[in-house]
């Protein structure tokens, strides 16, 4: 494939861009647009911000010239997009994260998002947001640290959320703790670049900040605060993508009424991500999401005959074929033959779960016994008639109505001491709301209500996320505290006692615990004590 | 977040924070074979979003009336699975007969449910999850839609992606398992709503 | 014996075949996990190989679909109950997966491409070989996963501690990752998988999981 004078090699499906500069020109252009955010950037963040930078621009084109090389296709850095990509993902980043952050983000965005896909032109997704994406997965503790020079992690968004007043004035100019790229300031000086320039048009930006807006009133609860509603819109990357991120021309809509229904989407992605999530960042999950709908976007004003597929329908057969007559006519003799063979299978099943029921059941009583030691060490567990009575009556329909979410409590037991007294109570609890079904775990008690710890009898949830809740150091939480309840603090830093750290990426996970947990020490002041 | 599990965070969850099919990884045969067009696809999604939610019915009524209380859990699996397999039949049957432009548009579809392994999840999930009857249909139906627009969507940027120029070793199921990553990735900007 | 050989490397289920995929992805984020549930595929497999072979000719053609399930489905629920009482730390890391090892299509597949047609023994060995290949699959997935993701190897810690472990690769998409790239390697390196006629026909020849199969045109015979 020769290269000509035209901006691309081939005609794909495509966005095409509608002005006549070259591709390289462009890029030259946005990256112009992004000079003024990113000295702004380094300025104020200092001397690592521009390693960060570097490291990025570095790695986006030395990774798709390596790609080139061993694909053995003609080498493509000169159209510049990797310079942006690079540059883009940087000032996505926090100032001072370490260098293998933009070098890992800026390799997998270019090589997994773009040159897999076919290269310059062919992406569905932006390659920088792709990048952004993979290490917020992967690195979110990094990737959410934002200080710098002493000055704490805390970004304007954050204290927005837990009810403290920001500055607006800083927030637009830039002085505040956030990414490189945080001067809405300049981003809207290079907003107006490219729209002069003609290197994007309104539609995008336009609608999303309408739609973002729109929801935000909404949804977040505060009706038309323009205070509040001023400060989404400072904060976080949601200027920055408006302008530069949505905006791509390879992955963003081809008419102007689907671009405005993609910035519409972006809006309002936006909008439910900032006030019924809890994610760090949600301007890239809002923009790849959207980007996965462009291929859909690009089709519908265009509705396919009936019947028009494509060469090699896959599984549709011919009319003919699906007219002639189908088999499974259940002839008797086949079908006696299938009960039959159930009810043999049954048979065996039913023989075999009468030879192991009771050793499950015995595991399963060693496994509750084991954990009610866990949490009353040194004790002798006894169960309660009286106890046990009132743990039946919520047997049924479970325990709290509600205000714990689908619990039940399944057994409380007494631990008592050497001379025969009362000193524990391990209460046996179930949260129907884990990520993956049903934890239980058992919660120990002192009599003046102090929580021994738990220990999990059953607990089946993402290795690696919400299995974490099974570590001892998270488990040591809710050791040796005497509280009303407990508080999950989904950001994590708790000081006081009764506040409970989330698993990081695993507030389900988290949040059904401690709701047991709760459960169980209600019980235990309305069930318990008195007895 | 404390609370009753409202039934539309059911449908979001199942349909979106965990879709069946970027994070449970059910129905993946069906989902990388039949992706290939949008027609097709939106015809497959349909038949499941039916199935899965008629599905999801029955053996939830199956369980709380006749495993449980005579305590055969352990048949639940065998039993589901024919369930399954018997309402595909019975489906199959009925819209042949009473709707054969829709049977034949989405007909050929169904049987290659019975195999699909979301179904059985979703019906085993809801056991484990212990939901009752209305949550178990509605699960069942949030479960279908969010393998629908998993399915859509797939279907949507392959077909953007022919005539493109994909390095020869990525063509083919490579190139179909990184569309999976990288939606698996946007998909997992909606696992801290609610 | 060939049979072993033939499911190992030959017609390897996960890489060759590309079968029993929801397995794959689900439970290689660690190789611990890969390797149980290899071990309870082995033996699921072995066992319904056996008797599918064994009852092959009493079985009505119409039927052997829905007959082939429940067979499958009581062995694995026995495969279950015997789990929960004689090992329960692996039932605790298995459990979901466990029951969709019925619909597993490599169990299917095999039972109606080679159990139903040859004696008892050889359906045996076919079953171990496809069983190990299917192991030796995850296991490989679950290695990359585990190591790049979570800098263990069967909970060992192998990265020194300055690594920082990429936490995608045991996430979901990660899944998708690892396995792209696998088979991207495999092409690059010439090896013909039915992988890539899987995705662009929805048909990779692999007919008794599929349900069209008795009107579809595209029906190869198989061995």
């Amino acid at each position: 494939m020769s290269t000509e004078t035209s901006t691309f090699k081939h005609v794909s499906s495509s966005p095409h861009l509608r002005n006549p500069l070259t591709t390289g020109g462009v890029m030259m252009n946005v990256v112009i647009g992004l000079v003024p955010v990113t000295v702004f950037g380094i300025w104020h963040f200092g001397l690592h911000a521009a390693l960060v930078i570097i490291a990025s621009i570095a790695s986006a084109m030395l990774t798709e010239y390596l790609f080139d090389l061993i694909a053995k296709r003609p080498n493509t850095l000169w159209d510049g997009s990797a310079v942006v990509t690079g540059l883009l993902l940087a000032l996505c980043l926090p100032s001072q994260c370490p260098l293998y952050v933009p070098i890992l983000g800026s390799a997998f965005g270019i090589l997994v998002a773009k040159c897999f896909f076919g290269g310059l032109g062919q992406n569905f997704m932006n390659p920088a947001l792709a990048g952004r994406a993979f290490l917020l997965i992967s690195f979110g503790k990094v990737m959410t640290d934002y200080s710098y020079d002493a000055v704490s992690s805390v970004t304007p968004l954050a204290s927005l959320n837990s009810g403290e007043a920001v500055d607006l004035g800083k927030m637009f100019i830039g002085l505040a703790t956030g990414h490189i790229g945080i001067s809405i300031l300049c981003i809207v000086i290079g907003g107006i670049w490219l729209l002069v320039t003609d290197t994007i048009s309104w539609e995008i930006p336009v609608a999303s900040t309408i739609s973002f807006v729109i929801f935000l009133i909404a949804m977040s609860g505060r009706g038309f605060d323009p205070y509040y509603l001023a400060a989404q819109l400072c904060g976080g990357g949601f200027a920055l993508g408006a302008f530069f991120m949505a905006t791509d021309p390879v992955t963003k809509p081809m008419t102007w009424s689907g671009q405005l229904i993609f910035g519409c989407l972006y809006g309002f992605l936006s909008a439910v991500f900032r006030t019924q999530g809890s994610m760090a960042d949600t301007t890239t999950f809002a923009i790849i999401i959207a980007n996965l709908a462009t291929p859909l976007i690009d089709r519908m004003p265009v509705p396919q005959p009936f019947g028009v597929g494509k060469k090699g329908s896959s599984v549709i057969p011919s009319v003919e074929a699906l007219n002639a007559p189908k088999r499974k006519s259940m002839i008797p003799k086949s079908a006696i033959i299938l009960m039959a063979i159930t009810l043999v299978a049954g048979g065996g099943l039913a023989c075999v779960n009468m030879m192991t029921a009771d050793t499950i059941a015995e595991n399963e009583r060693q496994a509750a016994l084991a954990a009610y030691e866990t949490v009353l060490p040194g004790m002798e567990i006894t169960s309660d008639d009286a106890l046990t009575a009132q743990v039946e009556q919520f047997a049924e329909t479970g325990y709290g109505d509600g205000a714990f979410g689908r619990v039940y409590i399944n057994e409380a037991v007494v631990g008592k001491d050497s001379s025969g007294n009362a000193s524990g109570y391990a209460i046996s609890v179930s949260s129907m709301e884990g990520y993956d079904g049903e934890i239980a775990m058992s919660v120990g008690i002192l009599p003046d209500g102090t929580v021994t710890g738990i220990s999990f009898t059953t607990i089946t949830e993402t290795a690696g996320m919400g299995m974490l809740a099974n570590e001892d150091s998270w488990k040591a939480q809710f050791k040796d505290k005497n509280v009303e309840a407990f508080k999950l603090n989904k950001a994590g830093g708790s000081t006081t006692d009764e506040e409970i750290d989330s698993v990081s990426g695993a507030s389900i996970t988290s949040g059904a615990v401690v709701n047991a947990v709760n459960a169980a020490l209600d019980f235990f002041h309305n069930y318990v004590v008195t007895g | 977040m404390s609370g009753q599990t409202s039934l539309i965070m059911i449908i979001i969850g199942a349909a979106l924070v965990n879709n069946v099919v970027l994070s449970q990884f059910l129905g993946i045969c069906s989902f990388l074979g039949v992706s290939s067009q949008i027609k097709n696809s939106a015809g497959l999604g349909g038949a499941v979003i039916f199935v899965i939610t008629i599905a999801s019915a029955v053996a939830n009524l199956l369980y709380t009336f006749v495993l449980d209380p005579l305590g055969l859990d352990y048949l639940q699996t065998i039993v589901f699975i024919i369930v399954i397999a018997a309402l595909v039949q019975v489906v199959e049957m009925f819209l042949k007969k009473t709707m054969p432009a829709l049977y034949t548009a989405l007909g050929i579809y169904l049987p290659l449910i019975t195999t699909n392994c979301a179904v059985l999840g979703v019906a085993l999930n809801n056991v484990s999850d212990g939901y009752n009857f209305i949550q178990s249909v509605v699960s069942g139906f949030g479960t279908g839609v969010g393998y629908t627009i998993a399915i859509v969507l797939l279907a949507g940027i392959r077909e953007s992606l022919e005539g493109n120029d994909i390095p020869k070793p990525v063509k083919g199921a490579p190139l179909v398992l990184f569309c999976a990553t990288l939606m698996g990735m946007a998909f997992y900007g909606f696992s801290t709503l609610g | 014996m060939e049979r072993i050989y033939n499911g190992i490397v030959k017609e390897n289920p996960v890489f060759i075949m590309m079968l029993g995929m929801c397995p794959a992805l689900a439970v290689t984020t660690s190789v611990t996990n890969a390797l149980g549930m290899g071990a309870c595929t082995i033996a699921v497999l072995v066992i319904s190989n056996i008797v599918i072979s064994l009852v092959r000719n009493i079985i009505p053609d119409e039927v052997r679909l829905p007959a082939f399930i429940v067979i499958v489905a009581s062995f694995v629920t026995i495969v279950e109950l015997v789990m929960k009482a004689y090992f329960v730390e692996l039932n605790a890391s298995l459990g979901v997966y466990i029951p969709l090892i019925v619909v597993n299509c490599i169990i299917l597949g095999r039972a109606e491409a080679y159990a139903s047609k040859n004696a008892p023994l050889l359906s045996a060995m076919d079953g171990i070989g496809m069983g190990l290949g299917f192991t030796v699959g995850i296991v490989a997935i679950a290695f990359f996963r585990e190591l790049f993701g979570n800098g263990t190897v069967c909970g060992f810690q192998v990265m020194p501690s300055f690594y920082p472990p990429v936490s995608l690769l045991v996430k979901a998409p990660g899944a998708f990752l690892v396995l792209g790239f696998i088979v991207m390697a495999m092409n690059a390196m010439n090896i013909k998988t039915q992988a890539n006629k899987k995705v662009e026909e929805g048909c990779d020849g692999g007919c008794a999981a599929c349900g069209v199969a008795d009107t579809c045109d595209k029906k190869e015979a198989k061995a």
